[in-house]
């Protein structure tokens, strides 16, 4: 298969990108192991859109954080993307840490960061009542935002597939190819050879790995465990933004927020591992999120918990993101370190990788601007959003409509068969694409039931049906055959 | 205490209270005397359950062209323990076709045990 | 589709709703309407085809299919109207009205509206006389205990499981690990043996079981199922299907004693570490929950804090014995009946309950004595010799063998007795060795 580009990995990143080259009349191909999207760092991260006065100035973070920033209040609309403008504040308990966010406050207005304040504990008090007493200072950044991180990843492929580009999921790369130059002639994967001038490697935890095929070992990731805490939505309003420990060299330490749905989420470590796909909880990592949480929120609703999860940040030993495009091989670029604020800094990213490949891979790929481009795309429907009229109107055009699947969430029938029409597989790409099975029951009422549809649209027997792809199965066979064959 | 008699402990599952009960039985596995029981069934109990275990058996059979693709079934009655496994197969080879109407017998005298085994509701 | 004025409408055709239908129609509401969210009649209780159901009720031992097929036939003959495939999504209330403004209790106001919506129907918005909530009760997941590990597949609640062997006929796992010891764990470890399955074993954080004697009994040791008290599940391995558990025993506060994990081979987990009221539209009606039950604060008229506004059964507290859910369906139909027709006085009596020694949790909260009502009641620690149930000032008193937090007791409230006091100001309720 003969691509222009190809882009390893399907995350915030490789999908941002991949929309961006959307714009062009490119051949795209995007690959991605996982069967569902988001599956690595972009599934299980803050959902923060970051302010960006975190960042020394000069670094490449702080320079695409801001712009970031600003892309994704525009994208929100574009994209149909849950975006809570919430605003953030950071924590200072004692004199020293409310030194330092003078610090932040001066690289804040270094980075170009709109409206960043420096409040008193009690004026922090009166926007977060949950809020510590013991604070007596916050940073507040007007312009940080909340996303609904599972919403933004898909749109943003959905969006590039809307354009043109295909994503090919349960794709492993395997390896480079390369020409008799020894320039990049494309990837291996374990579904085959895909034929490209430029490969994109957006790989995540993995990056390092594959730099290393095109001989780059001038970076390392460095696997970055966060551990996490998610609450019923019960807990809506508990707190309203997003809460941060001041900040050390470990990382931004643990935070409180409420996601873009309005769960209390708390977390995460910084715990280095080697293992880049072990993304278990541990009691370690959970008990140092509920006393990070419990220091700036003391009463932290920690009952109300439906949820533990990890994600698998990639770190690098620099701290900063490593964006380059190789001079030898030709054709590979490098789009790695992506951890925080990755997320924010994802729509920029891939702007600077469009003129990066304008630049300096002119003589191996052509952007020639697509007439055609459609910037927008459609969310599927939100029952629980909807107003009544909306919901009957709905209804009546769609009897999917009228069904619930989730309860919790209140998701129907409609947005999972939208979901599998979309290109959902398994029972967690259902849950990314509508958010059922996301609530305070985990799926244990409306499991079943995706299973049901899954395998009645897709004409596969139950037992078919996974998880999450490969060997997560969640039935292993027929009762009576199961009891007469043993 | 005379040295051949023996004394057994079960817990009385005739009803949700779960009596602990006590038994002594002679070399000839004759109950001499219950205790531990609230009610009448508890003895009944206990005097089965040292001659002839018995258990309700009750799982599912394979329906075609129902509203499930299975129904529920039980014994009628309680069969014998130690048969409860072969009962199973046996309920497992089944395949019936729907509709099926509560209580109608599916298998006859299932495994010689004497009990029947019915369906536990309607399936359309 | 008939626009007709419906007097009572129940949510939730398990038990309790069908008895509540029942309840309705005997006391002579002329429309009464029960909800079901799924295709079939009778909620949990069809999943449940192990016997051991309604011997109080029928003195025979039934599956839950055929307890509720007695009662769905009871209710069609007298009258009640299924919508099945109706889900209730939304409840709208006005706020409670004051007896000052006269028509409110007696009839004609209508203080709730019920949006529900069906395939056929489409969305639809009720406004009935009166309404009883009989959603029932869910599992607690997962989340709830926040073990640490992995997220495979392979870990599901008893109940899930339940549905997916006993109604779809298909086997979650090959081998499996049970957490907690509710009666349903119990009833799907024996249902696992019998097709075919493995049970490692059965783990039980706390010092005593949390389901019937009676079910370890007929479910574990008939099988030779260990059973593990004060023994719990520390962590979850596998990536996409579960590859084991590790098991280590705890300490009196319930935390895992190092040196005694044990990593245990298994596919399957399975949960049964308790169940919650489910008051989603308790909430979102404005109904005041109470903090220990997680169910509506109702008095023994089954009335919740608006008095338009009944429930029965587990969405009001989580009961052991079906039996007792439809009870308590049928007072609740009753009295929902009578006040969509106006004859529910509005000065009843509000005489509060109070949980005294070893009383976790009870419903009903408040008594009115217009009738003999039974107060349910679970204990904080087991007593394992003879003990006492009593109702304080001299309401009632009854000798016990044992008291179990696993089984619930009760204290039976004579309404002669409450009428004879007027200056009853609360009942205590306590549960102490003799």
């Amino acid at each position: 298969m003969n691509y222009d580009v190809i882009i390893i990995g399907s995350g915030v990143t490789g999908s941002a990108i991949a929309r961006e080259l959307s714009r062009y009349k490119l051949k795209i191909a995007v690959l991605d192991k996982a069967s569902e999207l988001p599956s690595g760092a972009s599934r299980a991260n803050s959902s923060m859109i970051h302010g960006g006065f975190d960042d020394e100035p000069g670094t490449v973070k702080s320079k695409f954080c801001v712009a970031g920033n600003k892309l994704w209040h525009k994208l929100k609309d574009e994209l149909d993307v849950h975006l809570d403008e919430c605003g953030s504040y950071v924590c200072a308990f004692n004199d020293k840490e409310a030194k330092h966010l003078e610090e932040l406050l001066a690289q804040g207005k270094a980075n170009g960061v709109p409206g960043v304040e420096i409040i008193s504990g009690d004026k922090l008090r009166e926007k977060e009542p949950k809020a510590s007493v013991e604070i007596i200072a916050g940073l507040y950044a007007p312009e940080a935002a909340i996303i609904n991180n599972f919403e933004a990843v898909n749109a943003l492929i959905e969006s590039a597939k809307i354009n043109g580009a295909e994503l090919f999921l349960e794709t492993l790369v395997t390896g480079l190819l390369f020409d008799d130059e020894k320039n990049i002639r494309g990837v291996s994967t374990n579904k085959g050879e895909f034929l490209a001038p430029v490969v994109i490697n957006a790989g995540g935890v993995h990056a390092g790995e594959i730099a290393s095929w095109a001989g780059d070992t001038s970076f390392k990731i460095i696997p970055t465990k966060g551990e996490y805490f998610l609450l019923d939505r019960t807990t809506q309003g508990f707190i309203h933004s997003f809460l941060f420990s001041c900040p050390s060299k470990a990382g931004k330490g643990v935070t409180v927020l409420q996601t873009a749905e309005g769960n209390l989420m708390a977390g995460p470590t910084a715990t280095e591992q080697e293992d880049p796909e072990d993304r278990s909880t541990t009691p370690e990592g959970l008990a140092e999120v509920l006393k990070g949480a419990r220091r700036l929120v003391p009463d932290f609703p920690i009952n109300l918990n439906i949820t533990t999860f990890a994600g698998v940040r990639a770190n690098t030993e620099s701290g900063d993101f490593e964006i380059s495009v190789l001079k030898n091989p030709r054709g590979f670029v490098n789009v790695a370190g992506i951890k925080s604020p990755g997320f924010t800094s994802a729509p920029a990213i891939a702007e600077h990788i469009a003129g990066l490949l304008k630049e300096e891979l002119a003589d191996r790929i052509k952007l020639t601007p697509n007439e055609k481009f459609i910037p927008t795309r459609k969310n599927i429907p939100r029952f629980l959003y909807l107003n009544m009229e909306e919901r009957q109107e709905l209804a009546k055009n769609d009897p999917a409509y009228a069904q619930i699947v989730c309860r919790c969430e209140t998701v129907t029938e409609g947005q999972v068969l939208e979901a599998i029409r979309r290109g959902a597989r398994t029972v967690t790409a259902v849950k990314m694409m509508t958010r059922a099975g996301t609530g305070r029951c985990q799926g244990g009422f409306c499991c079943p039931r995706v299973v049901e549809i899954l395998s009645r649209e897709l004409n596969i027997p139950l037992d078919e049906i996974t998880r999450h792809g490969g060997e997560s199965k969640l039935l292993v066979g027929k009762t009576k055959e199961f009891l007469l064959n043993k | 205490m005379s040295e051949n008699l023996i004394e057994k402990k079960f817990i009385c599952v005739s009803c949700p209270l779960g009596c602990g009960l006590t038994v002594v039985i002679n070399d000839k596995q004759e109950v001499l005397s219950v205790t531990g029981n609230s009610c009448p069934r508890g003895a009944a109990y206990a005097k089965t359950e040292v001659k002839d275990p018995r258990r309700v058996f009750a799982s599912t059979v394979r329906v075609k062209g129902g509203r499930l693709p299975v129904c529920p079934i039980r014994s009628k009655t309680p069969a014998p323990k130690n048969k409860l496994k072969e009962i199973a197969k046996a309920v497992a080879a089944l395949n019936v076709k729907a509709p099926v109407k509560i209580g109608q017998v599916l298998i006859h005298n299932v495994c010689g045990t004497d009990v029947d085994i019915v369906a536990s509701r309607d399936l359309s | 589709m008939t626009n007709k004025k419906i007097d009572v409408l129940i949510i939730g055709a398990g038990p309790a709703g069908v008895a509540a239908g029942i309840g309705a129609k005997k006391q002579g509401a002329e429309n009464v309407v029960v909800l079901e969210r799924d295709w079939d009649l009778g909620g949990i209780l069809q999943q449940c085809i192990h016997p051991g159901f309604g011997l109080r009720t029928f003195r025979e031992e039934l599956t839950g299919p055929e307890y509720m097929h007695r009662f769905i036939q009871e209710a069609h003959e007298a009258g009640v109207e299924f919508r099945t495939n109706t889900m209730v999504f939304q409840i709208e209330t006005q706020p409670p009205l004051s007896k000052g403004r006269g028509t409110a209790y007696g009839g004609g106001v209508v203080p709730v509206k019920v949006w529900t919506m069906n395939k056929e129907r489409g969305i639809e918005c009720l406004e009935p006389g009166a309404i009883v909530l009989t959603m029932g009760c869910r599992e607690r997941p997962l989340g709830a205990i926040r073990i640490p590990g992995s997220r495979p597949a392979g870990i599901y609640t008893a109940g899930t499981a339940q549905r997916f062997v006993n109604m779809e006929g298909y086997m979650p796992g090959k081998k499996a690990v049970i957490l907690g010891s509710g009666d349903i764990g119990l009833i799907m470890a024996r249902r696992m043996i019998w097709e075919g399955a493995e049970v490692e074993g059965v783990y039980e954080v706390m010092s005593w079981p949390g389901g019937l004697r009676r079910n370890i009994a007929q479910c574990l040791d008939d099988y030779g199922i260990p059973f593990h008290l004060q023994t719990t599940v520390t962590k979850i391995h596998g990536q996409d299907r579960l590859e084991g558990v590790t098991v280590a025993k705890v300490d009196e506060k319930m935390k895992p004693i190092e040196g005694t994990e044990r990593f245990v081979e298994c596919d399957t987990l399975l949960l049964a570490i308790g169940l919650i009221p489910e008051n989603e539209l308790s909430r979102m009606a404005g109904i005041e929950i109470h903090p220990v039950t997680g169910g509506p604060v109702v008095n023994d008229l089954l009335q919740t804090s608006n008095p338009a506004v009944f429930a029965a059964g587990n969405v009001v507290i989580v009961y052991d014995l079906v039996d007792n859910v439809s009870d308590e369906g049928l007072i609740a139909g009753t009295n929902a009946a009578k006040f969509a027709a106006g004859k529910l006085s509005p000065e009843q009596k509000r005489i509060p309950v109070k949980g005294g020694q070893n009383v976790r949790l009870f419903s009903p909260q408040f008594v009115t004595g217009e009738s003999d009502t039974i107060i349910y009641m679970r204990v904080t620690h087991p007593i394992e010799q003879a003990c006492k149930v009593t109702a304080e000032p001299g309401l009632y008193t009854q000798k016990l063998r044992y008291a179990r937090p696993g089984e619930m007791n009760e204290a039976r409230i004579k309404a002669s007795m409450i009428k004879a006091n007027p200056d009853l100001k609360e009942i205590v309720i306590d549960v102490l060795p003799l």
